[in-house]
């Protein structure tokens, strides 16, 4: 990857990049009220469990298509996988925080990465309802567009979903930065291995029970700081 | 309770087109209803060893027709490939279950598959409740599950999994695992499960969920229902996933289709058993002011 090309990314996945991503935990939050993750080691062990099961053949298979379908131009490849992803998030505050982060970084992404065709086009297809607007979608196209290929592209999306785990179980529980860092780290490795392993000639699936339904209990929460 | 006389063709020597080796190992069956004066009967059916068709029987004044999925064999072993293709005409209502659990045996290489297609046509209900998949040490099953809905079905579905014969101490030790759900409704909209576990593999790993002995999802789909019945709904099963803490983690919410999607977790079979009763009963209620089904399958 030329700087050129990393600098245009790494602005998308930086947490200055106003995605919004900071009002939602991904159902962290009512798994810490409900005594799942209660330290480090438990967030650590959740997160990666997440990544793996969860996320690596949905949203990441999800990101690496959008991707490619960036590269080549193929609108209609980045809709059936958005249209796909949204049957796949079945609980309803993950599948709209998902939707709400991706029209964020699809508008910005078309505003400032003037002159890519494709991302106009997919913006005008989320506006006019055509397809869902998610996250990983919308991430794809716009690394994409910025000349990140697809390996490339997995990583980053899912270590800023990482960051953002850790953003959020700092503000539900006594896990300090120098702890953060460190748990991060832990991940990395798994990060790595997803970004090349993610085969997208096979399906989308998902294995996360129990977090799926972290998710799914966060509605149902007396107090909230988080909207997901 | 009544019984209903059903047109059965079942095959009882192999066609031409079916090698001598599938038989018993590659069954079909076909069941379609119709609703006739006010009861669901089945108008066509069809099968071929292993499965063995019963006549649907009327336990309440709904005219629905109650049908049990029998498979004398008990399980499927690698290989076998069970298909299940129903239909529901109009205003059709059809409760589906089966005697016991199916057990997928271990395989040395091949595959287990269990492929099912439900349309359910306008204003239809399909209830469908078999009992759950035991997954052996070192099975590898594929099930694929897609129901099309025309506008005004409800499909309620119910699909559970057990970690294995956990009485011997067996959990999570089969080789693969393989789940698809999909439903599809009249407008377009649809929701999808789909799973591929591989404890063998780094991204195929059970995870957080070996802790757990039983995993089962209950989808509640329909155009035809009120907002704010799935709000109540919602509501009433979110209290009834909560009465086990400890012993079940469930959570429910609304999927990309019209409905409710409901996810839990338990430790024990009598825990997964109420759960589904509850919850059943719950949507009946809600949603056509019906009893709860008495099986009486025991």
């Amino acid at each position: 990857m030329d700087t050129r090309a990393l600098v245009e990314g790494l602005r998308f996945t930086d947490t200055f990049f106003p995605s919004g991503g900071y009002a939602f935990s991904s159902g962290l939050e009512a798994a810490v009220q409900g005594g799942a993750v209660k330290d480090s080691d438990q967030l650590a062990r959740y997160v990666e469990d997440l990544l793996r099961g969860g996320m690596s053949r949905r949203e990441a298979l999800a990101a690496k298509l959008a991707n490619q379908a960036g590269a080549h131009g193929v609108l209609r490849e980045a809709i059936r996988v958005d249209r796909e992803l949204n049957s796949a998030k079945i609980g309803r505050e993950s599948r709209l925080a998902s939707r709400q982060m991706g029209r964020q970084v699809i508008k910005i992404a078309v505003d400032q990465l003037q002159g890519e065709a494709i991302l106009r086009e997919y913006l005008e297809a989320v506006e006019t309802d055509r397809t869902p607007g998610h996250l990983a979608v919308s991430f794809g196209l716009t690394l994409g567009a910025c000349g990140w290929k697809g390996e490339e592209t997995v990583a980053a999306f899912l270590y800023q979903t990482a960051v953002g785990f850790v953003s959020a179980a700092m503000r539900l529980s006594p896990i300090g930065q120098r702890e953060g860092q460190r748990v991060l780290g832990q991940w990395l490795p798994l990060i790595d291995r997803i970004s090349r392993e993610v085969d997208t000639h096979r399906p989308m699936c998902s294995w996360s029970p129990v977090q799926d339904i972290y998710a799914m209990r966060h509605g149902q929460l007396e107090w909230r700081l988080f909207r997901s | 309770m009544t019984t209903a006389p059903v047109l059965v063709s079942r095959k009882r020597t192999p066609s031409r087109s079916v090698p001598i080796e599938s038989i018993g190992r590659v069954g079909e069956l076909r069941l379609d209803y119709a609703e006739r004066d006010g009861r669901t009967i089945v108008t066509r059916s069809h099968c071929t060893s292993p499965w063995h068709l019963l006549p649907p029987i009327y336990l309440d004044e709904t005219g629905a027709a109650y049908t049990l999925l029998v498979n004398p064999s008990g399980g499927l072993v690698g290989g076998d490939h069970l298909s299940i293709d129903m239909r529901l005409d109009d205003g059709a209502h059809a409760l589906i279950s089966a005697p016991s659990a199916n057990r997928v045996y271990r395989s040395q290489g091949e595959v287990s598959v269990q492929d099912i297609e439900l349309t359910v046509g306008p204003g239809a209900i399909l209830e469908w409740f078999p009992e759950h998949t035991i997954p052996f040490a070192g099975s590898r099953f594929r099930q694929r599950l897609h129901a099309a809905l025309a506008p005004g079905a409800t499909v309620l579905l119910w699909d559970a999994i057990a970690s294995g014969r956990i009485a011997r101490g067996e959990r999570w030790a089969f080789a693969t695992l393989e789940n698809e759900i999909h439903i599809t409704t009249a407008s377009g909209s649809s929701l999808v499960e789909r799973y591929e576990l591989d404890p063998a593999t780094n991204l195929g790993a059970v995870g957080l969920a070996e802790e757990w002995n039983y995993v089962a999802s209950l989808y509640v789909v329909s155009d035809a229902v009120l907002s704010e019945v799935w709000t109540r709904l919602e509501a009433r099963v979110a209290s009834i996933l909560d009465g086990r803490p400890g012993l079940v983690l469930g959570g429910v919410s609304t999927p990309a289709a019209p409905g409710l999607a409901v996810k839990l977790l338990t430790k024990k079979a009598p825990d997964l058993t109420q759960m589904l009763e509850a919850l059943w009963a719950a949507v009946r209620q809600e949603l056509w002011n019906l009893p709860p089904v008495n099986w009486r399958k025991y």
